[in-house]
């Protein structure tokens, strides 16, 4: 573990000098359970970060954290080192469900999370919940949503259950009683309903939060914003390369202490492949896309786009905004995204570009 | 050239499985014909779809050298033929090639339909028809059972037939014995005039088309000039010969009696159609042989590229494939859902599906194939007289003074227990019964006339289902009736897919229209908005289903390390789209690749759906269809 964290922190160090520029305005610990790491090592890596970049006061810092792995000490040593956000991975609020999710905790001892975490000074908390679960009834999933609203987050990032093959419910997820397609899209647009009701604002597909309170860090990457990453697995998208770290720990630490190679993935992303990223990622967000702003960056025409758009719009997919004059979809589209994303995407590969005298 | 005394022809014919192709092996491997390395199953069907599926598309011949018990060697040339009724003219074609048929009757099954039709054939054609009993190795079967439904039902002596087992080899040398004595040898003037009939040809990329034929009349020599006595061309003889089962044995000349092959660097192989007479320029016969006839395709259908792009390869392909095929018809023509393709006639559905299915392993092609059809005959008001051989070409029921469709005499022949059923579909498919004979105790006869129609739909697999499988059935075309006829469309999201529109009776409408909404429903994939389904006759709508709208398509999560994989989805997705097609407002995606994948059972009706690539240009013309599952062979 130490010999990983001394591999992060000369990674930190090489990272730190490719940015001598930047201000750091989020700083985001996730992926597996960074809580299970300690405060300490957390301390550690921060420190680092602190050292190599220039971090703006103001810069919102998050960790993501199992409710067990939780503890008060813990928290408040977070909260001397910098860490002003958690975000804990609640899931439901029915211990049997969590069994079946292959989740250690008790929902008890999510709320007791929860309760350590604000004492401890956190003020901006997000809870992650989960539907379409086996078995979950509407009234059950009503139910887990109340119970996580009563919580008082300042953020609820809500996720349908999506069974991958490899994990153990693939294999018997015949048998699971999973919800239907329809059940899980009336799941979904009540809690849509039910969060807007609450104060929590759907900005994103899976998102939702009090005004003011939206992550940071993960509108980033749905903006199109740059961000550097450290640890096996971690994916960055810095000066215009998007490049991804060996999965395996081992190697990594290798490669950080020889200077071997440690990418497995490096795309140079051009500027055409970031006008389709710009449609799939920002339509995932309320903030959508907008005539000018897509026409000045990609030099592509948008009335093509207009015309999918338009379509959707009349049977209820889409939405534009007079007052912003942004176009992004209702959640009744954001159900069916990956179609009209593709639809969108089509739309602009057969689209010609525009004539750079236009601007 | 062989004397004609010591040249025996003969065809071997057969209900289908009972070991004609079987009897062919091993008599050739008795005449050494082969060497034992190079022998295989079934070896004159060298199509790999013969071969998979068991039957004889092409005929073929090919020459053996039999060194008889009497000390003399004979010369045999065994004719194989198609045994499909699909084909009864290439049949007629080969038996009239031939002095003498072999019949090989299962010694468990006995006669059957087809057993007959090609007896008949055979008899018609003038044909000494022998019996020989195969498969007297299963532990079904009754020899003398089957050798008195021989004599019985078809009325041929029967008492000396030869029993034997093709597959395991036993008794083969008294069935060349019997070919020998008993079939008479050739007729024939090698002085007179050159008359050969062509029973089959086959095109070669090297030296364009070789013809089979038997020479009845006269001399074929190496470099004479030719002359099609129906078609007209004329040729000059590059290269004669001799058939061989692997490959060709070139000769100076072939006399009367025998069987041969010629080339002539003939670049289309619809100028050497089987029955034609062939005969020399400079000494022309007076007549031609008889019995030649322009087969009429019975069963039309379109055939269209999955791609629309591949059309000129399509075109192509079916080129290369009239080369051997000269039964086969192609026209262009076009269709709003599915583009460019061809209105395709077929002999059959037999020959219909053997024909997509080469287009698509041949030539590597993905296709779309509307429901067959069969050709109807409409006068209209103003009394000229159309053959409709494509829904979209029915005229407006206005203009209809009398529509007329094809019926067949069906023959069936089954197990008197399950006659009861048979009668209830042969009903249902508004067949009319004509009579039932009982041909033994085990098998009864039926007849039935019927609409073509009918038996194109899926009359052949209720058949075998109502019947496990033990009804054969045979028809003939007997002409056309006046009928009831009403042209049903079908419309996705309010706009009428031509390409699925079909003729019926209009009994039948209702009851078909419903099934297809519900068909369709069932295989439509779901869209982002709702999707009526509907069948009309005219602007009547008599069936609907709703297809409803697809509820949930999304990634939930989708982070910096998602990107990536996110993209890659997406990618996947499209190319899935690439296999689409759009109808009207209805995008259809093309299953088709797979075989095994048969969203729609194989005769019916639109059992041809497939896909567009989705044109983002006219978003609100965009839904999508599961393509129908490529059609399965039938066995």
């Amino acid at each position: 573990m130490d010999r990983y964290v001394r591999a992060l922190e000369k990674h930190i160090q090489e990272g730190g000098a490719r940015a001598p520029k930047y201000v750091v305005d989020t700083v985001y610990f996730g992926g597996g359970t960074p809580s299970y790491f300690g405060a300490e090592r957390l301390r550690r890596v921060y420190t680092a970060l602190s050292r190599r970049f220039n971090i703006a006061k103001t810069a919102e810092v998050t960790l993501e954290a199992n409710p067990e792995s939780i503890t008060e000490k813990g928290c408040r040593r977070l909260i001397s080192t910098g860490f002003n956000r958690i975000s804990i991975g609640v899931q439901t609020n029915n211990d049997q469900l969590l069994k079946v999710l292959g989740r250690p905790h008790t929902f008890r001892q999510a709320q007791k999370a929860m309760e350590i975490a604000r004492e401890a000074g956190f003020q901006n908390i997000s809870l992650d919940l989960m539907y379409g679960l086996p078995a979950q009834s509407p009234q059950a999933w009503a139910d887990a949503l109340g119970s996580v609203i009563d919580m008082q987050p300042e953020h609820i990032s809500c996720y349908g259950l999506t069974v991958q093959p490899g994990t153990p419910l693939y294999q018997y997820r015949d048998q699971a009683a999973l919800p239907n397609d329809d059940a899980q899209a009336a799941m979904y647009l009540y809690a849509v309903s039910t969060l807007e009701a609450y104060g929590y604002h759907q900005y994103e597909i899976s998102n939702f939060a009090q005004t003011g309170k939206e992550c940071a860090h993960n509108l980033k990457y749905w903006m199109g914003g740059e961000y550097m990453s450290f640890g096996p697995s971690a994916a960055s998208d810095f000066a215009g390369t998007r490049y991804t770290f060996a999965s395996d720990v081992n190697r990594y630490i290798r490669a950080i202490a020889t200077g071997d190679a440690i990418t497995t993935e490096v795309e140079y992303v051009p500027i055409k492949e970031r006008a389709g990223e710009y449609l799939m990622l920002r339509m995932r967000t309320v903030y959508g896309i907008e005539r000018k702003e897509y026409e000045s960056t990609f030099l592509m025409p948008f009335d093509p786009l207009e015309t999918v758009l338009n379509f959707y719009g009349t049977r209820g997919l889409t939405r534009y905004s007079r007052e912003t004059g942004r176009w992004c979809l209702t959640p009744q589209g954001f159900l069916v995204s990956n179609q009209l994303i593709n639809q969108l995407i089509d739309a602009q590969r057969k689209s010609t570009p525009l004539s750079p005298h236009r601007f | 050239m062989t004397d004609l005394d010591k040249i025996r022809n003969f065809s071997i014919i057969a209900h289908i499985d009972h070991g004609k192709s079987t009897l062919a092996d091993r008599l050739l491997e008795a005449c050494e014909a082969v060497e034992a390395r190079d022998m295989e199953d079934q070896i004159l069907d060298n199509m790999d779809l013969e071969r998979e599926r068991g039957i004889t598309i092409k005929a073929r011949a090919v020459r053996l050298l039999y060194p008889a018990a009497d000390g003399e060697t004979y010369v045999l040339n065994l004719i194989d033929t198609p045994g499909h009724v699909d084909f009864n003219y290439e049949v007629s074609r080969s038996l009239a090639a031939c002095e003498g048929a072999v019949l090989v009757v299962d010694a468990s099954q006995g006669v059957e339909a087809q057993t007959l039709a090609n007896t008949y054939l055979a008899i018609d054609a003038g044909l000494e028809v022998l019996p020989v009993i195969n498969k007297i190795d299963l532990p079904a079967a009754d020899p003398q059972r089957v050798k008195r439904e021989v004599e019985d039902i078809i009325g041929l002596p029967a008492e000396d037939a030869p029993e034997i087992s093709a597959k395991n080899g036993i008794n083969i040398p008294a069935v060349l014995e019997m070919i020998v004595r008993d079939l008479p040898a050739p007729e024939g003037d090698r002085s007179l005039p050159l008359r050969a009939l062509i029973f089959d040809s086959q095109y070669d990329s090297y030296k364009g088309v070789i013809v089979y034929f038997r020479v009845m009349d006269g001399v074929i020599r190496q470099g004479m000039d030719v002359r099609m006595m129906s078609g007209g061309a004329v040729y000059k003889v590059v290269e004669v010969g001799y058939l061989h089962p692997r490959g060709m044995e070139p000769a100076e000349a072939l006399g009367a009696g025998e069987v041969g092959y010629f080339t002539a660097s003939i670049k289309n192989v619809s100028d050497t159609r089987v029955g034609d007479t062939v005969t020399g320029v400079e000494h022309p016969a007076a007549e031609p042989l008889q019995g030649y006839k322009d087969v009429q395709p019975m069963v039309y259908s379109g055939v269209y590229p999955a791609d629309g792009a591949k059309y000129p390869e399509l075109r192509d392909a079916l080129e290369k494939l009239k080369l051997n095929d000269a039964s086969l018809s192609y026209e262009p023509e076009s269709s709003v859902a599915l583009g460019f393709g061809f209105r395709c006639g077929f002999l059959g559905l037999l020959h219909m599906e053997i024909i997509q299915l080469r287009l698509e392993r041949e030539f590597n092609l993905d296709l779309i194939t509307t429901a067959p059809s069969v050709v109807y005959r409409v006068t209209r008001t103003d009394g000229t007289v159309t053959m409709i051989d494509n829904p979209l070409n029915y005229p407006d029921p206005t203009e209809i003074e009398l529509a007329e469709e094809p019926f067949v005499r069906a023959s069936i022949i089954t197990p008197p227990e399950y006659v009861g059923g048979i009668m209830d579909l042969c009903q249902d498919r508004r067949g009319e019964y004509i009579d039932m004979t009982y041909l033994d105790q085990s098998r009864v006869e039926l007849h039935y006339d019927m609409p073509l129609n009918e038996i194109i739909f899926d009359f052949f697999d209720c058949l075998k289902s109502r019947t496990r499988g033990y009804a054969s059935l045979d028809y003939d075309l007997t002409g056309y009736r006046a009928s009831n006829l009403v042209k049903l469309d079908v419309l996705l999201n309010g706009d009428v897919v031509d390409a699925l529109s079909f003729i019926l009776h209009a009994d039948k409408a209702y009851p078909r229209a419903r099934k297809i909404c519900e068909k369709l429903k069932e295989n439509i994939p779901r869209q982002l908005f709702e999707i009526p389904v509907q069948a009309a006759i005219g602007s009547k709508i008599i069936a609907r289903e709703t297809i409803k709208a697809l509820r949930k398509d999304v990634l939930a999560k989708c982070y910096g390390g998602d990107i990536t994989r996110k993209k890659k989805l997406l990618e996947k997705q499209k190319e899935g789209k690439k296999r689409m097609r759009s109808f009207g407002s209805v995008e259809v995606p093309q299953e088709a690749q797979d075989p095994r994948k048969q969203l729609f059972p194989r005769t019916n009706h639109w059992a041809f759906i497939s896909i567009f690539p989705f044109a983002a240009a006219n978003v609100s013309t965009a839904i999508s269809i599961p393509c129908p599952g490529r059609k399965r062979p039938r066995s």
